[in-house]
């Protein structure tokens, strides 16, 4: 097995298999990394809902076996979790892999200890929202749903009664539902920044939700693959042509909506002093979104939470002119802030207002490689 | 305000050679006018984008940033940390209204008496033509 191959893979087990999002080749190989010693602990998602799981990092192989499945409702802060001097294997969407670049980048842990499987990602929807959304657009109970799936541009629910309620996306967001407004704009769909690259996109119709598409990225990607398939975890093929042309043209077809919703999205504006006051006029200070970001390594005494004056309110904006300011460079429009700002401020929007245009600019794409930014570099 | 207007300018002066430039510029009695408010710091590379960003927000019509020449650095590469930063500073000004023409960052050295005071004379009449800072807070004249 070598860097920059390609394979069609599942989990050896069959339960494992039924349980996985995609054929459970990412959680059998988390616990083969485990049980194998090639790590200590294992970052996955443990599911209290569709809506609802919280990240855990544990060091129980069963435990990894039962987060098999794809929660798309579910946008979880991961990037923080990795304890430093410890080997951990996570997995993480695009965002969550390059939060955790930015975290290792700011020496929080180890990239060299750590190994990172990456899923590829259309994008994920917001719980609360998403649970109206199953009310409106599909007249069901959302507590009655106890799958869901994206296959073919339509989000699919399973309700308890083994019904599956069908829409499309599109429609979904023409209405105002559908995928978190910064997913829509997302530029990073496949995660080969990370060890292994694994998503359905390619999978041959026969295997369509019993394989994953796994693209070795690295050496310590070989590593991990090839532990899982000697502990006889998961099984491998190589992936055809074919296989590897359809995961290149669904990826482009993606790139070029969002670049479609990024044009929507990103209108210019006239008075900007006025509409960013408008925009942040109710923001609390409650520094949440700094909190939630995957990037910021500040911690407590950082300088946007403790520079504005709670007293002086025309100092409030200085907290988000630090944010904007120090985010710039390695924002990677994860859309958590927005996620959790109880003002209900379209916080990432904000800031990739500032940071896309620029990262572009500079020629580079935040979170993807260990190196600071290129400008940043003083002799 | 019956007098005409005059921008308040908060300049950040490098002590190894703008602020010796300052000196320069009174010393050989050249004409600037008395705009600008200096704050001396070790170096150019002391100033933190939040002292920018604070001076306009307490109310600053313009702020100057001022160093030494690329190479001549007391502390080696302190002002090429300044280019960096200033870079992410003007976006950030810019992107939220401000007008490009209120913040400006110059390399003066000791010697340049002259160019430091023309540098103040045409900050301030770029700024005069703006008139008072958006930013400024209310309760500031
Ligand atoms: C939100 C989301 C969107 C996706 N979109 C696409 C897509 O558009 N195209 C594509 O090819 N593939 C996509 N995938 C990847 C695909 O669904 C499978 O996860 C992948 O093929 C691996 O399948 P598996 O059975 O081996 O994973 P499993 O063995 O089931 O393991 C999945 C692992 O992912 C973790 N996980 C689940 N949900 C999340 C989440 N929201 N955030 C972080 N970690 C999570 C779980 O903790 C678990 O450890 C997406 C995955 C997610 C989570
Ligand atoms: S921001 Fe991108 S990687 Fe993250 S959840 Fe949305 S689409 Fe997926
Ligand atoms: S600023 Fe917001 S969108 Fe950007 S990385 Fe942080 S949480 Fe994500
Ligand atoms: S989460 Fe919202 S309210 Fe809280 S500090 Fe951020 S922008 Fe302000």
């Amino acid at each position: 097995m070598n860097v920059g191959e390609c394979y069609i893979g599942w989990a050896v087990d069959e339960d494992v298999r039924k349980r996985g999002g995609s054929g459970g080749l990412v959680v059998a190989t988390l616990a083969a990394a485990l049980e194998k010693g090639l790590v200590e602990k294992v970052l996955v998602l443990k599911k209290h809902s569709t809506y609802d799981a919280e990240p855990v990092l544990t060091s129980d192989p069963e435990e990894v076996l039962a987060s098999a499945g794809s929660l798309h409702a579910v946008p979880a802060a991961l990037s923080k979790k990795i304890p430093y001097g410890v080997k951990v294997a996570a997995v993480g969407k695009p965002c969550d892999i390059r939060g955790m670049y930015q975290m290792a980048l700011r020496q929080q842990f180890n990239l060299d200890d750590t190994y990172l499987i990456g899923l590829n990602c259309g994008g994920t929807l917001p719980p609360v929202p998403t649970r109206q959304m199953i009310r409106v657009m599909y007249g069901i109970d959302p507590d009655e749903v106890v799958h869901e799936e994206i296959a073919k541009g339509n989000l699919i629910f399973t309700t308890r009664d083994g019904q599956e309620h069908a829409k499309k996306i599109d429609e979904l967001e023409e209405a105002g539902f559908g995928r978190r407004e910064s997913c829509r704009y997302c530029i990073v769909k496949i995660p080969t920044n990370a060890d292994l690259a694994c998503g359905n996109w390619g999978v041959p119709k026969d295997k369509l939700g019993a394989a994953t598409f796994v693209e070795v990225c690295t050496e310590k990607g070989v590593q991990l693959l090839t532990t899982a398939v000697d502990a006889g975890y998961v099984q491998v093929e190589p992936a055809s042509d074919k296989s590897k042309e359809i995961r290149k043209k669904v990826e482009k077809a993606m790139l070029d909506l969002s670049a479609k919703w990024r044009e929507r999205i990103f209108v210019p504006i006239e008075n900007r002093l006025e509409f960013y006051r408008e925009a942040l006029r109710h923001c609390i200070l409650c520094n949440a979104c700094k909190e939630v970001c995957p990037v910021c390594a500040c911690g407590e005494d950082s300088k946007c939470t403790t520079m504005p004056s709670s007293l002086e309110t025309h100092n409030h904006e200085f907290y988000h002119l630090i944010r904007f300011l120090h985010i710039m460079d390695s924002c990677v429009a994860c859309g958590m802030c927005t996620d959790v700002c109880p003002a209900e401020i379209k916080v990432s929007t904000l800031q990739a207002r500032y940071s896309l245009p620029f990262q572009e600019e500079k020629g580079y794409v935040a979170g993807m490689k260990l190196e600071k930014p290129p400008f940043f570099e003083v002799e | 305000m019956s007098e005409e207007w005059e921008p308040k300018i908060i300049m950040f002066c490098c002590n190894w050679c703008s602020y010796g430039g300052s000196d320069t510029a009174g010393v050989a009695r050249f004409q600037q006018p008395p705009t600008t408010r200096i704050i001396r710091v070790m170096c150019s590379g002391r100033v933190d984008p939040t002292f920018v960003l604070d001076a306009f927000l307490e109310g600053a019509d313009g702020v100057l940033v001022t160093g030494c020449h690329i190479g001549d650095c007391h502390y080696i590469n302190g002002n090429e940390k300044t280019k960096v930063r200033y870079e992410f500073l003007k976006r950030v000004v810019e992107e939220f209204g401000i007008e490009p023409e209120r913040l400006k960052l110059e390399w003066i050295s000791a010697s340049e008496g002259d160019k430091f005071a023309s540098f103040v004379k045409q900050a301030t009449e770029d700024i005069k033509k703006l008139g008072p800072s958006p930013l400024k807070p209310e309760v500031v004249e």
